[in-house]
């Protein structure tokens, strides 16, 4: 393993890609868009951590339809070199939850921890000796740039993260487009003394007008006409499109299911990493885009 | 060896030397059909995947047995494979559920090892094809890797079907460069810290790279242990715990005192060490068998009674690493070796600390024993020069101390005799003014008329004095 790289020039080092979603929900926009990834598929390996509930079991159904259709009669170029899917329940169950549920404070905690777990057994048991990228995707990313994996990994950095948008129809039944993912986030005195006031197991979470942590959202940063390469140091990154070089999680650069300096899975995690030596990167004029449910 | 069909034998460790400097002739040159699978396209592809993982025959039939493939065959494609991780949550009988197990053994410059630790390979009860072995070697600058592959050859391609284990992953991957740069002082107790940063980061390389979705244990071996029960593996895995250890002693010669406790990183919590914790550095790190950080935690180690119970349990919270036995899904779930300053502590240490974290068992057994070779390692040899001068530094500084005791005293002798001398001037002063006090009441007396009280009551009181003075200064009389 001392030859394997991660690189600025990963297609021409023939470095291999692990592409890792936690999925409850199968939607065909993702898959469809996994299709249109430029990056030479032979070189992407597919893992896929889903919940043994009913509804996982529909969508493993959709997904497996969907694999055998790109790996036995689609086309060469369109198949991927290999795909693992695990099946695992994680308390409190990974069920989709409808917006507004998912975003209760109360939930938020429980609910993350089981992600984390989530994350962390399919990261643990799927990264092989000879992957050099992790590019987590969530399930409910439906549209990227086709060149996102070569996009991202030229900036050659840890770990590096896009800015996560949604497009819906505004009240002139205008296209537009909002900010969804606040979990990218550089951090403020407010928040770090907001911590030292906490317990143990509290954790300090984004986007609450009752624990307002004046931190600087990568969410905001947006210049509509900004260079989409503008690069931000950040302190906490979401998980929703996610670029990790291998190594930094073979550090042992996890996603915390614990509160860690009050902070937990994908926050905690660019703790930890950042523990660990690494740094965290956010382009915040390079979009992907979130279904809008 | 000789008599092979190429074609018929496929090695699938399909190695190139971006992926690890290993020679793939050394293994092909000998009889390769132990590393062979009867294999298909749909083999290769598993090859292409794992990189140089060698896939021996016995393996792949209970990954296939797991439960792959829901539904339907139109799914059987050879580039998909399909897990459920309830089926590998470990239970306290594995080996009639064929659990499979990961062992892992860090290797450095652990040629002169190499061949006990085969012994004790060949000598597992637990069923071998169960058992994937998994290797990294690092910074060596002997024979290790050279040693490993033709042993692990030599047991692949025993006779005995019972011999051969799962699949074999070795990992080369150096860290050293990290410690020269390193500004941290190297030695003593200041360079255990970084010392252990690095043995963590090796440790979780290791498993990272190995860890595979069908494994339902992860075994840690260290490759200097020399006497340990061959039913190992069920003994700790019958307490059926998330993370389980024996006692890790070692023996002396008869003149150094016969044995001695060797791994003293398996330990209780104690007040003590959480107080002092919270007064350290973010980074610090707490590393027991230091004088720096006197803990008064409860060693595993020390509570061990030759006679005990080898059953008995004790909740433990630092983990030492000679022999780890713990389910894999808690490395699943993401604890690891911290590389990093972990609630003060690191590698295995803070591994059972975050195990702990993420409310997982952590036991050790305190009467059960396993044997660490006396013969000094090279770090162990270090350790000694160090705790040496630890030594050496503490009797200088004893030495120091005495003299300076020694000056004290000759300095305030003189001021010591002279107090004396003054106290008794000042007594005999005072004896002098009672003794005229007591003659002008005896004479009051002796104008009274009657009173038998007054000189009863007085004589007391004034013998001592007499008697001091008597022999205090006996010029004076």
């Amino acid at each position: 393993m001392n030859n394997v790289t991660s690189s600025s020039n990963p297609v021409g080092n023939r470095e291999t890609i692990l592409i890792l979603t936690p999925l409850a929900r199968f939607y065909q926009e993702y898959w469809d868009n996994l299709l249109k990834l430029s990056y030479p598929h032979e070189l992407i390996t597919l893992a896929f951590m889903i919940p043994k509930s009913r509804e996982g079991n529909s969508a493993t159904a959709q997904l497996q339809e969907q694999i055998t259709k790109t790996q036995k009669s689609g086309p060469e170029k369109n198949r991927f070199a290999s795909i693992i899917i695990e099946r695992q329940d994680f308390d409190p169950p990974l069920a989709s939850q409808n917006e507004g549920e998912r975003h209760k404070m109360e939930n938020q905690k429980a609910r993350r921890a089981a992600m984390s777990r989530a994350r962390n057994s399919l990261l643990f048991t799927t990264l092989g000796p000879s992957t050099s990228w992790v590019l987590w995707l969530d399930s409910d990313i439906v549209e990227t740039p086709p060149d996102l994996i070569q996009d991202l990994a030229a900036h050659d950095k840890a770990i590096i993260v896009p800015n996560c948008f949604q497009r819906y129809t505004d009240k002139y039944k205008q296209p537009a487009e909002r900010p969804y993912d606040f979990n990218s986030w550089q951090d403020s005195e407010t928040a770090q003394k907001l911590g030292e006031q906490m317990g143990p197991d509290d954790i300090l979470l984004e986007g609450y007008a009752d624990m307002a942590t004046y931190r600087t959202l990568m969410a905001y940063m947006v210049d509509e006409d900004g260079d989409p390469q503008q690069e931000v140091p950040l302190d906490g990154v979401g998980g929703t499109a996610l670029l990790v070089k291998a190594e930094v999680h073979r550090d042992g650069a996890m996603f915390p299911p614990f509160p860690f300096y009050h902070l937990i899975e994908t926050e905690g995690f660019a703790k930890m990493a950042k523990r660990l030596g690494w740094s965290a990167t956010g382009l915040p004029n390079y979009r992907v885009y979130h279904y809008n449910e | 060896m000789g008599t092979h069909d190429p074609k018929a034998k496929r090695i699938l460790y399909l190695l190139t030397s971006k992926l690890l400097s290993f020679d793939p002739s050394n293994l092909a040159s000998t009889d390769a059909d132990r590393f062979a699978l009867a294999g298909s396209s749909q083999d290769l592809l598993l090859g292409a995947f794992f990189g140089f993982f060698i896939w021996p025959g016995a393996s792949i039939l209970p990954v296939l047995s797991l439960g792959l493939f829901s539904s339907g065959e139109d799914f059987q494609l050879e580039t998909v494979r399909y897990y459920d991780l309830s089926n590998v949550q470990g239970t306290a009988r594995g080996w009639e559920r064929e659990e499979r197990i990961l062992l892992c053994a860090p290797l450095r410059d652990a040629e002169s090892h190499l061949r006990m630790f085969f012994g004790h390979l060949r000598n597992f009860t637990y069923p071998h094809h169960l058992i994937d072995l998994a290797f990294l070697v690092s910074d060596s600058k002997d024979r290790t890797l050279p040693l490993l592959s033709e042993l692990l050859e030599d047991l692949q391609a025993d006779e005995d079907p019972k011999q051969p284990y799962g699949e074999i992953s070795i990992i080369e991957k150096d860290f050293g460069q990290k410690v020269n740069q390193d500004v941290e002082s190297r030695h003593g107790f200041a360079a255990q810290a970084s010392r252990r940063k690095l043995m963590a980061q090796a440790r979780n390389w290791l498993l990272s790279a190995a860890l595979r979705p069908y494994h339902s244990w992860v075994y840690w071996r260290d490759v200097d242990v020399e006497t340990a029960p061959f039913t190992i593996l069920e003994d700790l895995m019958r307490h059926n715990k998330d993370v389980i250890v024996p006692n890790v002693w070692r023996p002396l010669p008869d003149w150094l005192g016969g044995e001695q406790p060797y791994d003293l990183n398996s330990w209780q919590e104690s007040e003590t060490a959480l107080a002092l914790a919270d007064t350290l550095d973010e980074d610090a790190v707490i590393v027991e068998g230091y004088a720096e950080y006197a803990t008064w935690r409860p060693h595993l180690a020390y509570l061990r009674d030759p006679y005990g119970d080898p059953d008995m349990e004790m909740d433990i919270d630092g983990v030492g690493g000679v022999s780890i036995l713990a389910k894999a899904k808690v490395f699943r779930s993401g604890v690891h070796f911290p590389a990093f300053s972990f609630q003060k502590h690191a590698e295995t240490e803070g591994f059972g600390k975050m195990a702990k974290r993420m409310q997982f068992s952590v036991v050790g057994l305190p009467h059960y024993t396993i044997w660490h070779l006396y013969e000094p390692s090279v770090d162990d040899i270090r350790h000694m020069e160090e705790m040496e001068q630890e030594r050496k530094a503490r009797e200088a500084e004893e030495e120091e101390r005495q003299e300076r005791m020694n000056k004290i005293k000759d300095q305030f002798t003189d001021p010591n005799s002279q107090w004396e001398k003054d106290k008794t001037d000042i007594q005999n002063e005072a004896m002098r003014e009672k003794k005229a006090q007591d003659e002008d009441k005896e004479a009051q007396t002796d104008t009274k008329p009657a009173g038998d009280e007054p000189p009863a009551k007085a004589a007391p009181a004034e013998a001592p004095a007499q008697a001091k003075a008597l022999d205090q200064e006996p010029a004076e009389v």
